[in-house]
């Protein structure tokens, strides 16, 4: 049995991705293959979902942190959503908190690309 | 007491396993319950367990370069002041260094690695890397009420 799911749809030009479960290094590969694939496509407003999320390693915040500048330099973002109070913590540690874009929900996340298309 | 002598020379729990990150899992769990019996609330017990999941890692990527069949051994000492915990394993010793991550400067250079040392640091009160006649081993402490 699997312990971590990832699923992805576009929101209103924002391509969200629903994270589930335990993302380590185990995992973490099926992670990256949705960011890149995603990249592939162009699409570069890209939402991190976590609200079923309740495990995250540095493989998983490492994926993050490998794309976004590129993300980024296109114009794009990658923000997070709905963590919970303690993967928020985790990335709290390394500090990403401070450099990346966390909103407490979906719908704030997805309006806020749209409020500010290239901003990053 | 906070120094070596809060511990017994032998471990009170100890188990080896092979080299898969599909055990990885079960490390941390089995590190959140022996935590949390010895009595760290639980939101530190996760974040030992975090400690753990990411030196065990390393060793895995780095040390044995992801080959699946070399083994780990963690040790576990409970004291009555904090828990210590030891990884023994061979393979090349991962390249620790004592410098603070930039991250800005990782993101710029779009790196994927290198956080889980951060990491271990950030929760953990003390992280060695020692190696004695080929076997390495990385000793993290962390002491109650600390930090």
């Amino acid at each position: 049995m699997r312990s971590f799911h990832v699923r992805s749809k576009i929101v209103n030009g924002v391509a969200v991705l629903y994270l589930k479960g335990h993302l380590d290094a185990h995992q973490v590969a099926r992670f990256e293959k949705e960011i890149v694939r995603m990249i592939k496509d162009r699409t570069f407003k890209i939402l991190i979902n976590g609200q079923d999320l309740n495990y995250i390693t540095s493989a998983g915040m490492g994926i993050i942190m490998g794309y976004i500048d590129e993300v980024r330099e296109k114009g794009g973002d990658i923000k997070l959503c709905s963590l919970n109070e303690r993967v928020h913590e985790t990335f709290d540690l390394v500090g990403f908190t401070k450099m990346y874009d966390f909103v407490a929900s979906e719908q704030a996340a997805i309006e806020k690309f749209n409020r500010f298309p290239s901003q990053s | 007491m906070k120094n070596s002598t809060a511990f017994l020379p032998n471990p009170d729990f100890s188990i080896t396993i092979l080299s898969q990150t599909q055990l990885l899992k079960m490390v941390v769990e089995l590190t959140r319950h022996i935590t949390t019996l010895s009595n760290f609330p639980l939101a530190d017990a996760q974040k030992i367990s975090l400690a753990i999941d990411e030196a065990v890692t390393n060793v895995i990527k780095h040390s044995y370069n992801n080959v699946s069949d070399r083994e780990i051994r963690l040790d576990y000492f409970l004291g009555n002041s904090g828990i210590r915990i030891r990884i023994f394993y061979r393979g090349r010793q991962p390249d620790i260094s004592d410098e603070e991550v930039n991250i800005k400067n990782m993101i710029k250079s779009k790196k994927k690695g290198g956080l889980g040392v951060k990491l271990m640091r950030t929760i953990m009160d003390s992280v060695t890397y020692s190696t004695e006649d080929g076997q390495h081993c990385c000793e993290m402490i962390k002491w109650r009420q600390a930090k």
